[in-house]
């Protein structure tokens, strides 16, 4: 009996305490939808909580992860396609070395605490940022100065043709206000919004600056709020957030009133095949026979639910990138390859030459489920070339060293070409390429070329010789020191009536992209 | 008829069955090893049916194949751990109540420093220390659950030894370690063998939890932990099939174990011989 009563009181506790939540979402739910006009709320992953604050020279907007940095202004932007174009600067040139930029700037621009930007701001930025920045490379830069109230020359050490590409993502600080111990958490800047409130953890408050020199944000308040993928999605039913970030995996779910947006992306997934180092993949045989043995549309549909594009290259579609990367799926000329090479076919399936058998060991990080996903269908479709792989799941601390000597799973994709360079020139003091052994001089001369180059038109030219020139590269024709497999378009749940505005092609990272331009969304 | 068969009997035979499904588990596991790692993406996210009697996970891998060899590993973990900690167990307890008080003090003061730190937490210590995969999980649960039982082994030893026939014993000039195998191991054994049986279930929850946590295998390894810690992400889509079959198999399999030390308990006891 007692046993009884014990029961019944927990299922009325319980129905209780769920009726209360029900109640206090549909509060919530109805409160936002009133004043749903011009704010907007949206979900982010909780990598995306800067962690060192709103502070460029910790991070902000040019991490890792590059986005524009919304609380600052820049001296210039990417523009949809890619190309640059000014938001501070009014002009910008190149001294025919390449090893001095002028660039001018706009003189209306005020910080929200009512001082005017001057030169002498953007030189200070960009000395400290150097001076501090662990998460971006400024070796390039010697020192920045300001000539006058408008203009400020960057002396360079190297020529640095992609200079532009690396001002898209520095925001301004303020010189008279700056201090490294408490900007992050009070950033001032002059860009189009403001940072109202950060309950660490929780959320950001963004709200437009009154003062802002271009358009006025059409949306006034962006609240920003951190949670996994699994909670984003229950707020989502909950109709909690107005935009929230979603994967592959909530895909074919429905949930009322929010429509899905799939963004395309150059947040590309491939594996590094080893030039030295594997017996396996230093037959350049292999390396071919793999980059067209592999359907990626079948990947894409299997593992992403059919929300991705095949990656021919690890900067598909930017201004930089060479059509001559993109190959077709022909797993016949991939098997006749490998004859030809001498990898016959064994009797369980797995191709031998001179006694090594085509096996190989792919590794994936082991906290990325997509990834462990791509490995294994790579490793079943690998296997039916007669190359016979094993998976094996790795954290980041020993991924980079094995990868030495072992494919990985990896994800690239960022506006600038830099990242050609990162993963396919030489370094000086090994001679081989940083994240997997590889060198060639003809590529390394095409990108240091490209880098010297005055004009960025003829260095985009130049970037996409450096992928394939008509008789080297790392093309299929080439060397193909990396096999491209696909594009990972970005999935969120908006809430219906919510225009989101046009879309840069997101770049790797799945976070603070969406908002580059939130101030041009609106409600209908 | 009814006089033949009495509890003991009966406790032997319902010892035997629990025997025999644990073994069967762990057999199939071993044999179903490869099919549980295959995958197929055309049979992705399907319910149990007949063909997959608990269904299919995100990569069309089939749920049975995977608890089962989950499960495996998971006896095999708990078989070796209870054994290395027991032994290490009768070994040190043994030592510290006959060895004189230093190395008593010794050994008493190591079983305090391992029960004073939280049990999960030294286990994912151990195993960080060992380099985490398989050699990692092994060593961290058999090397951390011998303390408990070291000191059930400590007592009993010090009881013995007031106990007339080993003071006599002592007094004749019998060597310590004759007293110790002829005397005490035979009176630890049925002390020892319940503690290896019932050590079982917490190894096993052990190395759930430790794979659960992301300490020990890779995640493309069918270990129970990593199951329930995949099915996790997947609970909000409506897939509860992932999280359910496997969790309650890994429960039914720890109460098997414990149900397995109760009757050998109950058969080695004594005073319940004339049951």
């Amino acid at each position: 009996m007692r046993r009884l009563t014990g029961i019944l009181l927990c299922l009325l506790l319980t129905c209780g305490a769920l009726s209360g939540c029900q109640d206090r979402r549909e509060d919530n739910a109805s409160s936002l939808s009133q004043a749903a006009k011009d704010t907007v709320v949206i979900a982010m992953g909780p990598t995306s909580e800067p962690e060192s604050g709103f502070d460029p020279s910790f991070g902000w907007g040019a991490g890792e992860h590059v986005h524009e940095p919304l609380i600052q202004s820049t001296l210039t932007v990417t523009n949809p396609d890619l190309t640059i174009g000014y938001d501070l600067a009014t002009s910008c040139i190149s001294s025919e070395d390449g090893l001095t930029w002028t660039v001018t700037i706009r003189e209306d621009v005020r910080f929200s605490d009512g001082q005017p930007l001057t030169a002498q701001d953007v030189a200070f930025t960009y000395n400290t940022v150097k001076a501090s920045s662990s998460v971006n490379d400024f070796t390039m830069l010697d020192y920045a100065e300001a000539k006058d109230g408008a203009t400020v020359l960057f002396h360079m050490k190297t020529p640095f043709s992609i200079w532009p590409y690396t001002m898209a993502i520095v925001g301004i600080l303020p010189e008279h206000a700056y201090d490294s111990a408490t900007y992050g958490q009070n950033p001032i800047g002059s860009g189009r919004y403001l940072l109202k409130q950060w309950d660490r953890g929780q959320q950001v408050i963004l709200e437009a600056n009154p003062d802002y020199y271009g358009d006025a944000p059409k949306i006034k308040q962006v609240t920003i709020l951190f949670m996994e993928e699994d909670a984003a999605f229950l707020a989502v039913k909950a109709g909690q957030v107005d935009l929230a970030y979603t994967s592959a995996t909530y895909s074919d779910q429905a949930p009322q009133g929010y429509n899905l947006l799939a963004f395309e992306s150059v947040d590309n997934r491939g594996i590094n095949l080893p030039v030295t180092g594997n017996p396996v993949t230093s037959d350049l045989a292999v390396r071919r026979a793999i980059n067209i043995g592999v359907d990626r549309q079948e990947m894409i549909d299997h593992v992403l639910n059919g929300y991705g594009t095949p990656a021919y290259s690890v900067c598909d579609k930017m201004p930089w990138y060479n059509a001559a990367s993109q190959v077709e799926y022909d797993p016949q000329g991939a098997a006749s390859l490998l004859e030809e090479a001498g990898w016959i076919m064994g009797d369980d399936g797995v191709r031998v030459k001179d006694g090594v058998r085509a096996e190989l060991t792919l590794l994936y990080s082991s906290e990325d489920s997509v990834r462990q996903a791509l490995a294994a269908d790579l490793a079943s479709q690998l296997k039916k070339l007669g190359i016979a792989c094993q998976i094996e799941g790795v954290g980041w601390d020993t991924a980079y060293d094995r990868a030495l000597s072992d494919p990985l799973i990896w994800g690239w994709g960022a506006h600038t070409p830099m990242e050609l360079y990162n993963i396919y020139h030489t370094m000086e003091d090994t001679g081989s390429a940083q994240y997997s052994p590889y060198a060639n001089p003809t590529v390394d001369g095409y990108m240091d070329a490209a880098l010297a180059c005055a004009d960025l038109e003829q260095a985009y030219q130049l970037w996409q010789k450096a992928q394939w020139d008509g008789s080297t590269g790392v093309t299929q024709e080439g060397d193909v020191p990396w096999v491209w497999l696909v594009n990972v378009s970005h999935l969120y749940w908006a809430r219906e009536g919510l225009a989101v505005a046009e879309q840069k092609i997101h770049p790797h990272g799945h976070g603070w992209s969406i908002v580059n331009n939130v101030d041009q969304w609106s409600w209908s | 008829m009814k006089k033949d068969w009495n509890r003991r009997k009966s406790a032997a035979v319902l010892f035997s069955a629990c025997a025999f499904v644990l073994c069967a588990v762990t057999a199939a596991g071993l044999l179903l090893s490869d099919y549980a790692m295959e995958t197929d993406f055309t049979q992705k996210n399907l319910s149990p049916s007949l063909s997959h009697l608990f269904g299919t996970d995100w990569m069309g891998r089939d749920m049975l194949a995977r608890t089962l060899t989950g499960l495996s590993l998971s006896i095999r973990i708990g078989l070796l751990t209870a054994l290395v900690s027991c032994v290490l167990a009768l070994l040190l307890g043994t030592a510290a109540a006959t060895l004189g008080r230093r190395v008593d003090a010794c050994i008493s003061w190591c079983v305090d420093l391992f029960l004073g730190i939280p049990h999960i937490l030294l286990v994912m210590l151990l195993s960080l220390a060992f380099g985490k995969g398989l050699a990692g999980v092994v060593a961290g649960v058999s090397l951390s659950h011998w303390p408990a039982l070291a000191r059930v082994v400590r007592a009993e030893v010090f009881q013995l030894r007031q106990a007339p026939y080993l003071l006599a014993a002592e007094k004749l000039g019998v060597s310590r370690f004759a007293v110790a195998r002829r005397h005490l191991l035979p009176h630890l054994l049925a002390q020892f063998l319940t503690g290896l049986i019932l050590q079982f279930p917490h190894a096993i929850l052990h190395e759930a939890s430790i794979t659960f946590l992301g300490f020990g295998l890779s995640p493309e390894q069918p270990a129970v932990g990593i199951i329930l810690s995949e099915s996790m992400r997947y609970l909000t889509t409506g897939k509860w099939w992932l999280a359910l079959f496997p969790g309650l198999s890994l429960v039914l399999v720890v109460l098997l174990f414990a149900r397995m030390g109760e009757r050998l308990r109950q058969m080695g006891n004594p005073a319940s011989v004339h049951q």
